[in-house]
């Protein structure tokens, strides 16, 4: 029988990008509990709100799609507060006991984005008990309207609960104000709402299929495992939700009891502001002298062009681009979806077409880090190293994330950085570390996973233009032909934290069992 | 049979759970049974201790098949061993795929005193008859429940979910519940009368041992004693 998912029991968050499912507009608040019973007893009446995962249908007997959602999840500190057994606590991963401000050195949160420069609420979190940020909750709506209503009531849970949860505000808004809240909603261009961040580039398209979620079942091609003969799988459930088997065919690492990790999940959430200015003008600079124009340079940094998402690898120039903006006008949404999505690095093994630097090659290398070069062969020629490992995605595999989040601010001045603009990104996985701290680190970072030494990857790589350590990435070029591989130098800080913490999503009987208080590992 | 140990008999339970959901709550059927049974955390003592001649039991819900480690290839796993010229997808290929339950059950693990002849329709007429409303809350959302609807029929309905398994818990001996709680009970009261006895003359010693004992009523197994559930003083 084939594995389907309680998603009654999981929240609907750690399934749903709802960004992709009518919700636009999003407010993250951030909790303090500063009394544990009735912190539990707030926990306990939010659950009974709290989004599931659930199929939604308008039928009679369904569950009908909700105007606004609800989902919480709890750091470290906040479920200390809520008084969980320390048989419980220790069986938490330690880079989630540590925070993400103490895995600064390991993340590249420095210079600008150290945490003396983080928003308040970061800046002060983990220092006094007071200013610990405890509990999260993620309120997503159709219409800002909705949202507004959405946040009433739970300023209004928060009132009744009055001693037990403090809303913790510190978050940097427009102008510098000092929000109570993170507010992030879809960009909008011409009117029209775009999948886009504020360097202009599509975003969200390539999120993780795992088994069990019905209605990902036909998404699997380039979301889920690269596997034998081009073809793929959906990745184990166990590397995105803990008490499920991973792909080591094991249970991911989780705390005692099962129910309180089992369907539950972690969560890194990051607030990373654009530069969007230097950026620009970064772009401009090189622009001029890229072989294939500016736009084409700056689907080099990504992978895919900028307007409308396709990948490099399909469309390498501006030719093949033209080409395939046909085919995609010409194709219904699943026929886009394939297009966007469903490639492979195979035919792309020397990065010719998608630079190795580029943030979707760094991101989900897929097949292409189970690579190699014959001494024989012209310089900067790679090909695939057969039968390395058991499967082609073998490398890539227990390395994925799956990411939600939105946009915040807006650029009033692209002439200038400082302006409340950038993203915020939250990347759920079953192990921090082995997900998203070694994506962080080796593969944003560093490169020499990608044969590309100390390069990191373009736009989200903490470069430094320090003129003894400057910052620069190699865009390749067929080996075979005559011309020179392109050299990004002085690689700027394009983007920068601005904070954020790792938390645990719990599943909602687990949600349950601690606002109860019975969480027990004996 | 095994799961009758003398007196003990060792009860194991599985219901299926049907595979919906509560709309109005936006919960599975299972997740309510789990729910269901955890309130009774918050209640001053189990249901269960108003069951005549249980010793101890336990319910949780069984969510799918708990995977010890990847299983073998069978034959074949051993010959890929010591012929390597068997290539690995072919011994990959013939790996049995992992299995899954159909549904979720709701799994009633209990050991009562049932006698010689181990009476479990005795038993659980009893559990029908002192809790019937707490086992329709929880038995409500298993396939085929709706044929209950009095002792009789409960008792049939269990039996057809019973699993013949020796899981017997251990910290109980033979005899009928209020024997066991009544010796509990004298144990802790004979605890007691020690240490506030030590270092007395033989004289008072004897007098409030006398004392002791018409208090504590050995013989009268009904009071004073222990209540079913106590499990601590």
């Amino acid at each position: 029988m084939t594995k389907t998912l309680d998603l009654l029991d999981i929240q609907g968050h750690v399934i749903r990008a709802y960004g992709r499912f009518g919700y636009p507009v999003a407010r993250y608040v951030f909790l303090n509990i500063a009394d544990g019973a009735k912190g539990r007893a707030f926990v306990g009446s939010v659950t009974n709100k709290v989004t599931t995962a659930v199929n939604w249908g308008s039928g009679p007997g369904e569950i009908a799609q909700p105007a606004w959602t609800v989902n919480m999840a709890f750091s470290y500190q906040g479920l200390k507060e809520l008084d969980l057994p320390r048989a419980s606590l220790i069986g938490f991963s330690p880079e989630f006991v540590e925070g993400m401000k103490a895995r600064r050195d390991i993340l590249g949160d420095d210079g600008p984005s150290a945490p003396a420069h983080w928003d308040p609420i970061w800046r002060e979190n983990r220092e006094t008990r007071d200013k610990d940020v405890h509990i999260f909750i993620a309120l997503n709506a159709r219409l800002p309207a909705l949202l507004e209503e959405s946040y009433a009531w739970l300023k209004g849970k928060i009132e009744e609960y009055q001693g037990g949860v403090v809303l913790l505000g510190g978050h940097l808004g427009d102008d510098s104000a000092i929000m109570d809240y993170q507010d992030v909603k879809v960009l909008v261009e011409k009117g029209v709402p775009v999948a886009k961040e504020h360097f202009g580039y599509t975003d969200g398209i390539g999120d993780p299929v795992f088994e069990g979620v019905p209605y990902d079942a036909d998404r699997v091609n380039g979301r889920g495992k690269q596997v034998e003969g081009g073809k793929w799988a959906a990745l184990a459930t166990g590397e995105f939700l803990l008490g499920h088997i991973d792909e080591a065919k094991e249970y991911p690492p989780a705390p005692n009891p099962i129910l309180l990790s089992r369907n539950g999940t972690y969560m890194v959430y990051r607030k990373l502001h654009e530069n969007v200015a230097t950026f620009d003008s970064y772009l401009e600079e090189h622009g001029k002298n890229f072989p294939g124009g500016k736009e084409l340079l700056a689907a080099k940094f990504v992978g895919r062009w900028r307007d409308n998402g396709a990948p490099l690898v399909k469309a390498p120039d501006q030719a093949s681009k033209e080409k395939f903006d046909t085919l995609l006008d010409a194709v219904d949404d699943k026929g886009k979806d394939k297009l966007l999505c469903d490639f492979t690095y195979d035919d792309d093994m020397s990065g010719a077409k998608c630079p190795f630097s580029s943030h979707i090659r760094r991101i989900n290398p897929r097949a292409s880090l189970e690579f190699t070069r014959d001494p024989t062969d012209v310089p900067g020629s790679l090909k695939i190293k057969q039968d390395a490992f058991d499967t082609p995605g073998a490398l890539t595999n227990r390395r994925r994330l799956l990411r939600r989040g939105l946009p915040y601010g807006a650029v009033r001045d692209r002439s200038r950085d400082d302006g409340n603009h950038g993203i915020i990104i939250m990347m759920l996985n079953a192990d921090i570390n082995r997900q998203f701290e070694f994506v962080q680190q080796q593969w944003i970072n560093y490169g020499n996973d990608f044969k590309a030494a100390n390069d990191k990857e373009i736009i989200l790589g903490n470069h430094s233009t320090d003129p003894k350590f400057p910052s620069k990435a190699v865009i390749q070029v067929d080996p075979n032909s005559d011309q020179p591989p392109y050299f990004l130098s002085k690689i700027p800080r394009l983007v920068e934290t601005r904070g954020g913490e790792y938390f645990f999503i719990p599943s909602m009987t687990a949600l349950r069992m601690i606002a109860r208080g019975i969480v027990d590992p004996t | 049979m095994d799961n009758v140990n003398g007196n003990a008999y060792a009860l194991t339970i599985l219901s299926p759970i049907k595979n919906g959901f509560i709309q109005a709550e936006e919960i599975a059927y299972a997740d309510k049974v789990r729910d269901l049974l955890q309130g009774w955390n918050m209640l001053p003592n189990s249901p269960m201790t108003r069951v005549p001649q249980t010793y101890l039991c336990r319910y949780f819900v069984l969510d799918d098949v708990y995977t010890e480690s990847l299983p073998g290839a069978g034959a074949l796993d051993t010959f890929s061993d010591l012929l390597p010229y068997i290539p690995d997808f072919v011994r990959r290929g013939a790996l049995p795929k992992g299995d899954h339950l159909k549904s979720k059950y709701l799994v009633f693990s209990c050991n009562f005193h049932g006698g010689p002849s181990g009476d479990v329709d005795a038993y659980l007429r009893g559990m029908w008859n002192a809790i019937s409303d707490r086992i329709k809350e929880v038995w409500g959302y298993c396939y085929g429940f709706e044929q209950v609807n009095d002792a009789a029929s409960f008792a049939r309905y269990m039996k057809k979910c019973q699993l013949t398994a020796s899981l017997f818990f251990v910290g109980s001996n033979d005899e009928p519940l209020e024997e066991q709680l009544k010796a509990l009970y004298l144990k802790q009261e004979l605890a007691k009368f020690a240490v506030a006895n030590q270092g007395l003359s033989a004289t008072v010693l004897r007098a409030n041992y006398r004392d002791f004992i018409k208090r504590v009523a050995p013989a009268n197994p009904s009071a004073p004693t222990w209540t079913a559930g106590m499990y601590r003083l």
